[in-house]
């Protein structure tokens, strides 16, 4: 049937349709020549030498010269134009081809006057100026939708018309509970508590919703959750990338102008002028030119293979940011030639480019990583971007974007996409520092006539709000992109935002204030609805979505009240694993992690180092930050499940959560009651209670059996204890201690004089042997095995000023600078080996303490009572084990003798990691009742402990709490 | 740009017309993961549909299902290993000739002409000439398809291995395994599909990037496995949890997950979260499985050199790159020199003392990996790869000084197995081994032919990213007819 059908089609076009229908030029040939031909034959260099853009152009013909109009044809019906791309035929339908012959035989008539033009309008294959996004917004009226009861948001109004002509109905609105969390999650990113769930459920105030919006906007988390997007846009890092990936100083001052302008609600005008021309602008200040960030933010290389080239380069990734972020089009295509799909010619994308090249887009010293000098910004302290010429080098359009091929030079204008809006920048006044491009391209972008910067915005709103945006594609609204789901709504969101002055919590008002964004993510019609409307175009319910990276981070630190909400300021690093650090080239140096109490903040303020985005973060889909990201993927995958399940930083929320329940309740029902509280912000039902105590039982069961092996034992190199001393006569001078770990480490005193002295009731009443005067053991060859080894020690000190050591193998004339030793130096600091040598003092050094020193691969480090004194990430060089090794002195100096008790010295071959080493000195603060500053460290990691940390730990990977309804 | 295809390479066409186009080459399945991992289609698709590293079939009926690209980090001297230039010998002392233009990477002094540190001889029946810093690979001559005239696009290690493993030196584009693992998919869900091995010694300048996804969902991402202990990331939780113990946690979580589940019917998003849990789980022992050597017999491990130095640890990586391949696993990369400078191939301070030691390190372990391969059936239809990120000028840096400078403009890679010939030299360097002449190989092409050989078109594998149809050698490109079998 189509084949006959075709066929009938086909005798019609040929056959009959000359002889019935005279052939129009604008309706008939026009589309195919702009559709067909004009990709080539216009322009300056047109194709073959052949313009088709105009009559003159087709009668002066191409290069070869012959009578045009037949050889046209002729090539058309030999299908060798168009010309063949990518080894698939062009030829022309043999309708275009009739239509043409019928055109050349009735006098090829083309209008007085009329020039075609590429991009006049749009064609099955591209857009043209006609395109949708690039008319101008007119305010539409909602439709009018029956709906029982009160007046219809207009929101909702633009939704249930197209349900209702689809014959489809919304989700009933979400419980109360479910709307709360979304809010939040929604405005800040953060999850309500759960007294502020049961309040809002208690409140049936009508007021009740708008309170609840009210006050997160006017929460300073709000900015936190909505910079974020904003900087995925801005490809922000805080490094240059490449070899040396350097860092970028304060950038994090860009991240916070973001953050303050959202808080803000700065009008997007002002938005768009401080980061694109802060420096420009009539109220300059130091703040305006921290946003002009936004333009230095990208990757820097400064080691580009021709320096010429890359400035081009550059001036592609803020161009591409720039039309990216504001106006949704992808102006970069336009680099090497007129855009494929979207009316921007080249010449647009070197007048959009000519804003920046005013700037320090060339090489220069590489100490300015690809910005200004201080001086030419005009403030400290601040990563910016100014002009550094009013009067720059001419930039010319490049042939295919080729250096070495410049044509003609361009002059500095707005695109010519919406040729109402077209303008010629001005040039600047005489004695202006800076050209004042970039101020008119952004003020060209912020006008209010400009029709993509209000629709581009309002659709990003929504899409953060709803998961999906209008428009599919929020970064580009061209040809391919997805078109709008609802065009009307669309044009009525950006007509608000415009008439509210361009107020971004207006918008947010609008939208949570609809039925649209608080209906359920569950539909009773559920499985009809998905097969007649998938991919939810119509909003029929609300898209579950998972908690992105941050959210699921900062969640998590929230459960266990671990959350450390301080703003602003310079970014941490977390504590990234070593295995996960063996990517650099530069391991060693490359990562130096915060201090710990200054990790629990918000992921927002993580440091962005491109070399090395935190795998925890980039497992949960944070985008590159390369290129300026619009959406970011959503993937399922099991590296996901692996972090959650195993991954270090999630085990330390749910034992800290287990110590903190452990403490603050006595029964099991109420520390389940509260773990289902702290994580979701629920009590437990009655089957998952009882599912819940079987976990407990059946894991402290497990715990227990484990327990009985002390797994670290076979790891020991030597370990030597008070209470294994022989004393001479039984009098109390040691004579030999013997090595407990079965290696043969003994240690031994044979002259009278020196030896020290057993004190059966020394720590905690264990026994201690007292070092006083000139007494040290000796030891029966080297407690280490190997380079990588743990010291952990239990004494006190009653040390003179001076240099006075635990156990050395130091050697005058042999060992100096590769020996190992652990004491304290004359300022009663902690020493070990000459890296360490003052890591810092320790109170109370009469009473007794555990030192703990640490040499491994990616960690040496030593610590007092548990508390890190000092650390870095490498290895001590090469230790020399092979001199004899003592207790009590510094090695055969005969002095820096220890005055004090020593209960325990234990080595371990290889570095202990931070649970094998809590493990050992738990033990030992339990055994010689030392108290471990740690407020949870203290506590015995009991089965119960252990059987709890597992159940929250379960809570933290589920489903409930990781997704949002 | 080497090619003469259209002027106008962006983007081809509507995505619609591309699955049209592409129709008949994909499974129906292989269509849907494809499109459930472009943009064009909605994330709701995206998230309902099969893992998107589900096996999928291949574009182009050609024989090799997984690469070893095996890379010699900080470029290897060609003059010094499989471009043999006796010319050199004439020459030696003098001077380039001043019309051989180049840019001098790192302003280092420029010296005399040097012939090759050590003696070239031939191979095999096809008398291959290599060089006495790969001896043992020498004796495979016959297997190996030297490309002589290969050629990128920067002097810049950072910059030269971001191109090498992603066809640009902009970082932020996914690699070649990225695209591997996007088009073909991987045959061991327990497994990733692209496996990066680093150098003890250090990653390689600019790190991630360099087995990045880019602008692809990490997924494709390489992943980076440890050649001892725990392979990948994450795979072990802390001592006290057991695996019965995880397993408990495990049954609890499904308990819960599945009470929430049940409560809202059809959610595909929270099934596939539930599922991957299992899957997590069957990883944590087929992971550790994959890299324990213990399984191999001694005769394997001495083939290999582990045990013994300078060998045992790349001769451990190619072990396990084979047993990788055995399991499935699409793309591995193995990096012999990491960190900096001598750390790596990059002879600046002496030819002989650099790719002394690192040639006795990879030279035995490469040998027996194609050994090995061979004698299993697998070489056919594994590729192996072979390469730096550029090469060293023929050039002393300074009188009778021992090292070279970087080169990108003339250099020598190999692949072998997987459908290449063996035996044969493509492409030629001018008589000083300096630049690229003829039958030039640039690194896009070196990356259609890749690709080709493991079933895939370069110019049709595409993701559609922000506006463009974006693939591996954008607008470059041309696979080398003549090395295929």
């Amino acid at each position: 049937m189509p084949l006959a059908r075709n066929l009938l089609l086909y005798l019609l076009a040929t056959l009959i349709a000359p002889t019935v229908i005279a052939v129009d030029f604008e309706r008939d040939v026009a589309p195919i020549f702009i559709t067909r031909c004009l990709e080539c034959h216009q322009g300056s260099e047109p194709s073959g030498g052949l313009l088709l853009t105009s009559e003159a152009g087709l009668s002066k013909g191409g290069k070869s010269g012959d009578a045009i109009r037949e050889k046209l044809l002729e090539r058309v019906r030999a299908g060798e134009m168009p010309p063949e791309k990518q080894g698939r035929s062009q030829r022309l339908p043999a309708k275009e081809i009739a239509v043409l012959e019928r055109w050349i035989e009735a006098g090829a008539n083309w209008p007085d006057q009329r020039t075609l033009d590429w991009f006049e309008r749009t064609t099955r294959y591209r857009a043209g100026r006609d395109w949708w996004s690039l008319q101008p917004i007119k305010r539409p009226e909602a439709p009018s939708v029956k709906i029982s009861g009160n007046a219809v948001h207009p929101i909702d109004a633009f939704v249930m018309n197209k349900l209702q002509q689809a014959g489809m109905k919304p989700a009933p609105r979400a419980n109360k509970r479910v709307l709360l969390r979304r809010l939040h999650y929604s405005l800040t990113g953060l999850s309500p508590t759960r007294e502020q769930l049961d309040q809002f459920v208690a409140d049936d105030s009508p007021k009740a919703w708008e309170n609840a919006i009210e006050e997160l906007l006017a929460s300073p988390h709000y900015g936190e959750r909505w910079a974020r997007y904003w900087l995925d846009i801005a490809r922000f890092a805080e490094t240059s990338g490449y070899e040396r990936d350097q860092e970028k100083p304060y950038a994090w001052r860009y991240r916070d102008w973001v953050v303050k302008a959202f808080n803000d609600d700065m009008p997007f005008r002002r938005f768009i002028l401080e980061q694109l021309a802060g420096d420009e602008i009539d109220a300059r200040s130091e703040q305006s030119v921290v946003a002009t960030g936004f333009l230095r933010l990208g990757a820097w290389n400064d080691e580009p293979n021709i320096p010429a080239d890359y400035e081009y380069d550059r001036l592609e990734d803020i161009v591409h940011t720039t039309s990216s972020a504001f106006l949704g089009l992808t102006v970069k295509c336009a680099r090497c030639h007129n855009h494929k799909f979207d009316p921007i010619l080249q010449e647009d994308y070197y007048r959009m480019g000519s804003a920046f090249w005013p700037g320090p887009i060339a090489a220069r010293s590489g100490g300015l990583l690809g910005g200004p000098t201080t001086n030419e910004l005009g403030y400290d302290k601040v990563l910016g971007w100014t002009d550094i010429s009013a009067k720059p080098r001419p930039l010319h359009l490049l042939k295919n974007g080729e250096r070495l091929h410049p044509r003609k030079q361009v002059a500095p204008a707005s695109l010519s996409s919406i040729p109402s809006l077209e303008r010629r920048f001005d040039p600047p006044p005489d004695g202006a520092k800076t050209t004042g491009r970039r101020l008119q391209l952004a003020k060209w972008i912020a006008d209010p006539d400009n029709p993509l910067t209000a629709r581009v915005l309002v659709n990003r709103i929504w899409q953060h709000h709803f998961g999906r945006a209008i428009v599919r594609t929020p970064n580009n609204f061209g040809f391919l992109a997805d078109p709008p789901t609802h065009p009307d709504l669309l044009d009525w969101l950006a007509a608000e935002f415009l008439s509210s002055g361009g107020s971004i919590k207006h918008l947010h008002r609008l939208i949570l204030r609809s039925e649209t964004w608080r209906q359920s993510s569950l539909h009773p019609q559920r499985e009809e609805y998905s097969v007649r409307d998938s991919g939810n175009r119509l909003w029929w319910r609300a898209e579950r979505r998972r908690l992105d990276a941050e959210a699921l981070r900062d969640s998590m630190l929230q459960a266990t009240a671990e959350l450390d909400l301080t703003l602003g300021g310079p970014s941490f690093k977390p504590t990234i694993s070593p295995e996960a650090l063996e990517g650099l080239s530069r391991k060693s140096s490359a990562w130096k992690a915060s201090p710990v109490e200054k990790q629990n903040r918000r992921s927002l303020y993580i440091y962005m180092k491109r070399g090395l985005l935190p795998p925890m973060m980039t497992t949960f889909d944070l985008c590159d930050t390369t290129l300026s990201c619009g959406e970011r993927d959503v993937t399922t995958v099991p590296t996901q499940a692996l972090a959650l399940l195993n991954n270090a930083f999630v085990h330390r929320r749910s034992e800290y959560l287990a110590g903190k329940l452990t403490d603050d309740f006595a029964t099991a029902e109420e520390r389940i009651e509260q773990a289902w509280t702290s994580i979701l912000k629920r009590e437990p039902k009655r089957d998952e209670l009882l599912l819940a105590h079987r976990h407990l039982n059946v894991q402290r069961d497990a715990f227990d059996r484990q327990a009985g092996v002390d797994a670290l034992a076979p790891k020991m190199s030597m370990h030597l204890r008070a209470d294994q001393a022989k004393t001479r006569r039984n009098e109390g001078q040691v004579e030999s201690i013997t090595d407990i770990s079965g290696n043969g480490r003994h240690a031994f005193q044979k002259r009278e004089d020196r030896q020290p002295v057993l004190n059966p009731n020394g720590f905690g009443g264990r026994p201690t042997i007292e070092f006083s005067k000139r007494d040290y053991l000796d030891v029966n060859g080297s407690p280490m095995k190997g380079q990588y080894a743990t010291i952990i020690c239990v004494a006190n000190d009653h040390g003179p000023p001076g240099h006075r050591e635990i156990i050395s193998n130091w050697r005058r004339g042999e060992n100096v600078g590769s020996s190992v030793f652990l004491g304290l130096t004359a300022e009663n600091t902690v020493r070990f080996c000459d890296v360490f040598n003052k890591a810092g003092t320790i109170p109370n050094r009469d009473r007794p303490f555990i030192l703990t020193a640490v040499n491994g691969e990616h960690l040496a480090a030593v610590y007092h009572n548990g508390r890190l004194l000092k650390s870095q990430s490498n290895p001590l060089r090469t230790r020399k084990l092979d001199t004899p090794w003592v207790i009590g002195q510094q090695g055969n100096i005969n002095g820096e003798f220890w005055q004090g008790g020593i209960a325990e010295i234990r080595v371990y071959d290889g570095a202990l990691d931070r649970h094998e080493r809590r493990t050992v000195e738990r033990e030992l603060a339990e055994r010689y009742e030392i108290e471990l500053p740690d407020a949870h460290s203290g506590k015995k990691r009991s089965s119960e402990f252990l059987a709890l940390a597992s159940l929250c730990h379960v809570l933290l990977n589920s489903n409930e709490f990781i997704f949002i309804d | 740009m080497n090619n003469s295809k259209s002027m106008f390479p962006c983007g081809r066409s509507r995505r619609r017309e591309f699955v049209w186009e592409m129709g008949g080459g994909f499974t129906g399945l292989a269509l849907a993961s494809l499109l459930a991992g472009d943009r064009f289609f909605s994330g709701r698709a995206r998230a309902s549909t099969s893992n998107p590293l589900n096996p999928r079939a291949t574009q182009l009926k050609t024989k090799a299902k997984s690469c070893i690209f095996l890379m010699m980090n900080g470029a290897p001297s060609q003059v010094d290993l499989f471009d043999h230039k006796p010319e050199l010998e004439k020459y030696s002392g003098k001077q380039l000739p001043a019309d051989k233009e180049y840019i001098n990477s790192g302003n280092r002094k420029v010296g005399y002409l040097t012939p090759a540190w050590r003696k070239f001889r031939p191979g095999g029946q096809s008398g291959l000439m290599i060089s006495d810093y790969f001896p043992m690979v020498r004796n495979h001559a016959d297997k190996l398809c030297v490309l002589n005239s290969c050629h990128t696009d920067s002097h810049a290690h950072g910059s030269a291995l971001v191109a090498m493993n992603t066809g640009k030196t902009l970082i932020g584009r996914p690699s070649l395994g990225s695209w591997a693992v996007y088009g073909l998919g991987t045959e061991n869900e327990n497994l990733p599909g692209y496996v990066t091995i680093l150098d003890k010694r250090g990653g390689p300048i600019s790190g991630q990037p360099n087995w990045s996804s880019g602008f692809m969902p990490a997924t494709y991402a390489g992943t980076l496995f440890r050649p001892v202990g725990d392979p990948i990331l994450d795979l072990k939780g802390p001592r006290h949890l057991s695996r019965q113990a995880q397993r408990q946690q495990l049954d609890l979580l499904a308990e819960l997950n599945q009470r929430h589940l049940s409560a809202r019917p059809g959610a595909a998003d929270l099934a596939s979260r539930i599922s991957s849990y299992e899957l997590a789980y069957r990883m944590q022992s087929a992971t550790p499985e994959a890299v324990d050597l213990a399984q191999e017999s001694r005769q394997t491990l001495d083939l290999y050199g582990i045990g013994k130095q300078p060998t045992d640890e790349y001769g451990r990586n190619c072990l396990i790159a084979r047993r990788l391949v055995e399991r499935g696993v699409r793309f591995i990369q193995l990096y012999s020199g990491g960190g900096h400078l001598e750390e790596t191939w990059d002879a600046h301070a002496g030819i002989e003392s650099n790719h002394g030691r690192h040639g006795a390190e990879v030279d035995q372990p490469i040998s027996a990996l194609l050994t090995d391969l061979e004698q299993r059936g697998l070489l056919e239809e594994t590729l192996v790869v072979w390469g730096g990120e550029f090469g060293r000028m023929p050039f002393s840096e300074g009188k009778n000084a021992p090292g070279r400078n970087h080169n990108p403009y003339g250099f020598s890679m190999w692949l072998a197995g997987g459908g290449v010939k063996g035996g044969i030299k493509y492409g030629e360097t001018d008589e000083f081994g300096f630049e690229s002449m003829t039958n030039k190989v640039h690194l896009h092409d070196l990356h259609a032919t890749i690709l080709h050989l493991m079933g895939l078109d370069h110019e049709t594998l595409t993701y559609f990213h922000q506006g463009r149809d974006e693939s591996l050698t954008d607008v470059g490109g041309n696979v080398i007819g003549d090395v295929l079998a």
